[in-house]
């Protein structure tokens, strides 16, 4: 029963932690806008490696690659691509429709229509590190991360607490 | 007795403090014998072919996986060995096998087999007669293993030194051929010089991660009474019978009470003339002793890693990649540089730390009886929930990621243009990624939970008042905090 009790206190702890950061931190102060990103792909790296967007951004790619040729799938927002070296167009298709043919474009306009880390990651295999070659698209406000790094401080703070006070009931008892 | 001597350092002073029941066990709180509960697991451990039927299939495979790292394709994620060991054997071990099944990876490891052949000149029967105070016959030279290095140093070392490599160990087949193939002989080498599993205990460089995080297992083999180990006359769990195997890790059932060191190879179910051998489930994290600096260590390595491969595998850092990667970019300086930091942190920056924040807990606690060392031993467990569940958040995005190359290595294992299964052109595939972190975060979450629970708990093991007890784990929670806030970052923010 008070080992319920204490669990109890501390998860209504992390919940009020978490819910705190979310509402001081949670919301983006920028207006929407039109972000243009040239992006290079090379053997194992995306340039820029991070973005930074708000909800409800533009986001504009624009893909080349400096050396193989290389692939271009966003988490998150159905789009693959493949970049060919010397070339401004890509062939951009859409995962969630495999047997479409794909599509040759100069840029990619994704809508930033969700919060937290979204990672772009090479799809055409280009080498050895090829599985690991990724870059990473944060979408403000990362929600996510706000409620989970409170969250883990509320945790902290919840279990000092849960330990302190046992310390009254046995000075009471 | 000699096999005996081995053990001291397996297994601590029998319990103290323990309520009286009809059965002292070494296992406290909740717990279910399976044996009981499943009888007829208990006839299958007890067979004598058991770990024939498991381990031979998985030689089998292994031989497999081997030939086609030297024949298929040099291109990782085209070749069986890549996907099978690095991704699919990886994320069973990590997050089903070592958190439920302990050792368990261990009864059906194909490494040792030849060496047990050599050892025991056969593959299903026991030999009885007698070796070094044992009750089996044993070929091979039977020496024993230096003390000095009977620790998990040269597992640490050994492990940190290959996955310093890992960039290329994991990318390239060859590289994957190279180290099982040097282990499985070096394994078998060891066995006809040393006795039992020498290299299991002390070399194996999978061994150490696994007995480090098969304490937080929720299986557990473990003496059924204490008492009738006591009284037993025979103690054949460690010297072998005519029905099994002297304990090939040297392990004394009587004083066995952590997963650590025994290999769940089953020879002492089958030997115990008193049928006094259990396998528990318990709740997870309930082995919390470490027992040396050794193992402290090889907590902090563990963590260490797990942080270093979500920078350099998982992170959007393509310097750092291509210093890992050095055999394709050659750039030593880098490499230096990357593999010089991993060191630094695992073997000194981390511990450093560590030590600074017991050290200031004793100090806030005010009880300067209690000794540095004793404390640093104590709470460096921490690491051991965290680094296990950091683990773990990182294994996801490799399947999830990843999984579909499952498929295609099926049907084409070699990269050669096969399909047998009809799976080997499935598109790349991964599922769900944008919410791999939403299962990363609460797994961090977890780590963080046991470690700072266990923290505190031996505090106030240690100190007897919750309130100086919090004192004493304070700077160590903030630490393990402030870590999981690092992991967090890289995973999700
Ligand atoms: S210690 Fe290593 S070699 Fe021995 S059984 Fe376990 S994994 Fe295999
Ligand atoms: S043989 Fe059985 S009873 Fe005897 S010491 Fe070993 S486990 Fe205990
Ligand atoms: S004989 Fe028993 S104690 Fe020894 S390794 Fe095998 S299962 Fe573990
Ligand atoms: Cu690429």
């Amino acid at each position: 029963m008070r080992v319920m009790r204490q669990a109890m206190f501390v998860l209504v702890v992390v919940v009020l932690f978490a819910v705190a950061g979310v509402w001081a931190n949670g919301r983006s102060a920028d207006e929407p806008q039109t972000r243009i990103i040239h992006m290079t792909a090379r053997q194992y790296a995306f340039e820029p490696s991070t973005i930074r967007a708000n909800l409800g951004d533009t986001l504009v790619f624009r893909l080349q690659s400096a050396d193989v040729m290389h692939g271009f799938y966003l988490e998150g927002h159905d789009v693959e691509a493949v970049i060919t070296p010397q070339s401004p167009y890509v062939e951009l298709r859409r995962p969630s429709e495999p047997d479409a043919r794909p599509q040759k474009v100069e840029e990619i306009v994704v809508t930033a229509d969700r919060t937290g880390k979204f990672r772009y990651r090479c799809s055409h295999t280009c080498g050895t590190m090829h599985p690991f070659m990724m870059g990473e698209l944060v979408v403000a406000p990362n929600r996510l991360f706000i409620a989970s790094s409170w969250g883990i401080v509320g945790l902290t703070a919840g279990l000092a607490g849960t330990a302190l006070s046992s310390r009254k009931k046995q000075n009471g008892a | 007795m000699n096999a005996l001597e081995t053990i001291e350092r397996r297994s601590a002073a029998a319990p103290t403090g323990l309520p009286e029941p009809s059965k002292r066990t070494f296992l406290t709180g909740r717990r279910m014998e399976l044996f009981e509960k499943f009888p007829r697991l208990y006839w299958l451990v007890t067979r004598r072919w058991f770990q024939f039927a498991v381990v031979v299939p998985n030689l089998l495979f292994f031989y497999a996986f081997l030939i086609a790292g030297v024949f298929g394709s040099p291109v990782g994620n085209r070749n069986i060995i890549i996907i099978f060991i690095w991704i699919l054997w990886w994320f069973a071990l990590i997050t089903a096998l070592v958190p439920f099944a302990s050792r368990v990876w261990c009864t059906v490891c194909p490494l040792p087999f030849f060496g047990d052949w050599i050892q025991r000149r056969a593959l299903i029967n026991v030999r009885t007669g007698r070796t070094c105070g044992l009750q089996n016959q044993m070929y091979g030279l039977n020496k024993k293993w230096p003390k000095a290095l009977s620790n998990i140093w040269l597992q640490n070392i050994a492990f940190l030194g290959l996955c310093t490599f890992s960039a290329m160990l994991v990318t390239r087949p060859i590289v994957t051929v190279w180290v099982l193939g040097s282990l499985i002989v070096l394994a078998a080498l060891m066995a006809g010089v040393f006795r039992g599993r020498t290299f299991c205990n002390y070399v194996c460089p999978i061994s150490g991660f696994l007995s480090l995080f098969s304490m937080t297992s929720t299986l557990a083999l473990r003496s059924k009474d204490l008492d009738v180990c006591a009284k037993c006359k025979t103690k054949s769990c460690s010297v072998g019978s005519d029905k099994g195997w002297a304990c090939p890790w040297g392990i004394y059932m009587g004083k066995l009470d952590r997963n650590n060191y025994c290999g769940l190879c089953m020879e002492c179910v089958k030997s115990c003339p008193n049928d006094n051998i259990g396998l528990f489930l318990r709740p997870a994290m309930s082995d919390t002793r470490i027992k040396g600096y050794d193992e402290s260590w090889k907590a902090f390595i563990m963590l260490t890693l797990a942080a270093a491969y979500s920078i350099v595998l998982l992170g959007p850092y393509g310097i750092v990649k291509d210093f890992a990667n050095v055999a394709e970019v050659g750039d030593w300086k880098g490499f230096g540089i990357y593999a010089g930091g991993l060191w630094l942190t695992a073997l000194a920056a981390l511990p450093a730390a560590f030590a600074a924040c017991v050290w200031i807990g004793r100090r806030l606690a005010g009880r300067s009886d209690l000794g540095q060392k004793e404390i640093f031993l104590g709470l460096s467990y921490v690491f051991v929930p965290m680094g296990l569940l950091a683990w773990i958040a990182f294994s996801f995005p490799l399947i999830m990621i990843n999984g579909s190359y499952i498929l295609n290595v099926m049907s084409d294992p070699m990269g050669r243009g096969w399909d047998l299964f009809r799976t080997a052109q499935i598109h790349w595939s991964p599922i769900l990624p944008e919410y791999v972190g939403c299962i990363q975060a609460p797994l961090l979450f977890l780590g963080a939970f046991y470690a700072i629970r266990a923290g505190y708990r031996f505090a106030l093991e240690k100190t007897g008042t919750p309130a100086v007890a919090v004192r004493l784990a304070a700077p160590v929670s903030i630490l393990v905090t402030a870590i999981t806030l690092a992991f967090l970052k890289l995973f999700v923010g």
